[in-house]
């Protein structure tokens, strides 16, 4: 998986001793864990609003990253881009949702996980359609290209930035779930939506509300991310299947579940990737079939919006 | 086997135009190379009747009980590897021996990965099949030394091919690999049928229409439904060997999720619970792949289009039987 690959060979990792190189391994852990958790959180919210476990999410994610380059690339400031990337890509979501998604509400779920499985090789054809199979690079500012020292490791700005941003847009998430009137309706509707419906919400706007926020924060991850690697049109496929792992392992629809396993297989993907390079994620997958033998719902269990 | 579940009623209105119709059809199917001398059509033929067996083995699984697979093809691909290698590597020449050793590495690879699938519910289930799908084909992909990576397995010899004692001819042969498999699927295909008809069968609807009842009349769900997916992923693996044979080359491209896409396609296409669906999915699905890549190189543009169009206009398929899945719509 490349973002990981090239997280490795940043910095001279073996020369600069022991503690630094830890220093490092566990700040590109915590990144790492950060991009999970975000596009994890997109499609836990998702599935805990309308029970839609969506497949393109990883595609979503993608075009995020190929949005933010091409804003970027046009010379838009780095900061509005991440700004405008996460509305184009929730707009996108509204279209979405509106054209495909609203038909399927009553059908089971088997139909539109195959649905959502046909809309991520649409996206991904339209990627490779649009901007071409050759991988691009995320022109930076040039104050966060530089490296940082700290405790005498030199790291780069911008994986510290990550860490940042990952942090704000973490807070500001919980804010809107906590403080906000939208957050208190939302978290109603995970546990009783006919109760929600009852008191005279509009269900259909919940659920285009959180197809929108989902597919906000897989583009929001896309833009992040996407200058930490190349953009191919291979991402969205990895980073789909790493957040299913981490959606699976913290328990479907579950917030809280999801920040632990985020930060969980971040760590052990991180590791792993850097003592046996090659099978890392074999031994993600292991770790996962081990977990889910031994408790089939994940760690925290369904549904526990919070 | 649970003796008070009762053989379900097959009904016998149209028994004799029904035997018409498949004999008919399989001494079109054996006569079609000694007719025609179409190279291109006999190949053709040959892809459509192994990916017919392979979407009928994940018809077993999603049609009859219940359990969706995202990456089938990957056990397919696996059988495929280990019948290469062994011809490559142990013995060029025994061909049944090869196949019967392919057949079990699968099994054997299947089962731990089956034992950990049959403890998560409906959608988890799914969503694990992807990643341990994507988990062998990562394996595939980087074990360079076995696999041979990206290239895929080169140097396939062509071993002769016997069947009870009657000498077939060279696997080399586009023919001969017709012939061949067009007796191993027929096989295939009313074995699954007897099997599907049984008690084992009706158990396994049983547990697709609901497992809570299911478990409550005393059927072991988990046991079941791990029987169900190794019958499932033995026929994959049966059609990985005559896939193998047929092409005489395998590459990680088809054990990706691409492939594994359009296994899923000509299952729906077909119409799930129906295992002559999943034959004339294959067939269409095949014939279709085959002219749009012609024309385009975004053929998955195309692809997405046309899954979104099934689903949204025309859930039950061909076989218009896919109104089997009220146990997810509880979900």
């Amino acid at each position: 998986m490349n973002i990981f690959i090239q997280i490795q060979r940043t910095g001279n990792l073996i020369m600069s001793g022991i503690f630094s190189t830890i220093i490092d391994l566990l700040l590109n852990s915590l990144v790492l864990s950060g991009v999970f958790l975000i596009v994890a959180i997109g499609l836990n919210i998702i599935y805990g609003l309308s029970r839609i476990m969506n497949m393109g999410h990883g595609a979503l994610y993608a075009v995020g990253a190929y949005i933010g380059y091409s804003l970027v690339a046009a010379g838009v400031n780095y900061f509005a881009a991440i700004l405008i990337t996460p509305l184009l890509v929730g707009g996108i979501g509204l279209l979405i949702e509106r054209s495909i998604i609203l038909p399927m509400r009553k059908r089971s779920m088997v139909y539109t996980l195959i649905l959502t499985y046909g809309l991520m090789f649409f996206l991904d054809g339209m990627i490779k359609l649009i901007w071409g199979n050759t991988p691009r690079f995320v022109e930076l500012p040039a104050f966060m290209q530089g490296m940082i020292s700290i405790f005498g490791t030199q790291y780069p700005v911008y994986r510290l930035m990550t860490i940042f941003l990952i942090a704000a847009i973490m807070i500001g998430l919980m804010l809107l779930l906590n403080k906000t009137k939208a957050g208190i309706i939302m978290r109603a509707a995970s546990t009783i939506p006919e109760m929600v419906s009852c008191l005279g919400v509009n269900m259909g706007y919940v659920h285009m509300g959180a197809f929108m926020l989902g597919c906000a924060m897989a583009g929001a991850a896309g833009i992040i991310a996407g200058p930490l690697t190349t953009i191919d049109p291979l991402m969205g496929g990895e980073m789909l299947i790493s957040s299913f792992v981490v959606v699976v392992i913290g328990g479907l629809g579950s917030l809280r579940g999801a920040v632990i396993a985020a930060i969980l297989i971040g760590f052990v993907q991180t590791f792993t990737e850097f003592f046996i390079t090659d099978l890392a994620m074999v031994i993600v997958y292991i770790m996962m079939a081990v977990i889910l033998a031994f408790m089939p719902r994940g760690l925290l269990g369904e549904g526990r919006f919070e | 086997m649970n003796s008070t579940v009762s053989i379900p009623d097959i009904s016998n209105r149209f028994f004799l135009l029904k035997c018409f119709m498949v004999i008919l059809v399989l001494v079109f199917l054996g006569l079609f190379p000694f007719v025609s001398d179409n190279r291109f059509y006999i190949s053709l033929i040959t892809e459509m009747m192994i990916y017919g067996l392979l979407a009928m083995s994940l018809d077993v699984l999603l049609g009859y009980t219940g359990l969706l697979s995202f990456m089938h093809n990957t056990y397919m691909g696996i059988c495929a590897y280990a019948v290469g290698l062994f011809l490559i590597h142990i013995s060029p020449e025994s061909l049944w021996l090869a196949c019967i050793a392919g057949i079990v590495f699968t099994s054997l690879v299947a089962l731990p990965v089956g034992w950990v699938q049959v403890r998560t519910g409906g959608l988890a289930f799914a969503l694990l099949t992807l990643a341990f799908g994507m988990m062998f084909y990562t394996i595939v992909w980087k074990w360079y030394a076995l696999t041979g990576g990206d290239d895929g397995l080169m140097g396939m010899p062509n071993p002769d091919i016997t069947l009870f004692g009657w000498h077939l001819g060279n696997s080399g042969n586009p023919t001969t690999i017709y012939l061949f498999t067009l007796i191993i699927v027929t096989i295939c295909f009313f074995l699954t049928r007897r099997i599907i008809n049984s008690p084992f069968g009706a158990v396994l609807e049983a547990i697709r229409e609901n497992e809570d009842r299911a478990a409550f009349i005393g059927i072991n769900v988990r046991r079941y439904k791990l029987l169900g997916w190794m019958l499932a992923c033995i026929l994959a693996s049966i059609a990985g060997a005559l896939f193998i044979l047929y092409k005489g080359y395998i590459g990680p491209s088809t054990m990706s999720a691409f492939a594994g896409a359009g296994v899923l396609m000509m299952v729906l296409l077909g119409g799930m619970g129906s295992l002559w669906g999943a034959f004339a999915g294959a067939v269409i699905f095949i014939y279709i792949q085959d002219y749009i890549s012609t024309m385009t190189e975004h053929w998955e543009i195309f692809l997405g289009l046309f899954v979104i169009f099934l689903v949204l206009f025309l859930p039950t398929g061909f076989a218009g039987l896919g109104d089997y899945f009220k146990r997810f719509r509880k979900a």
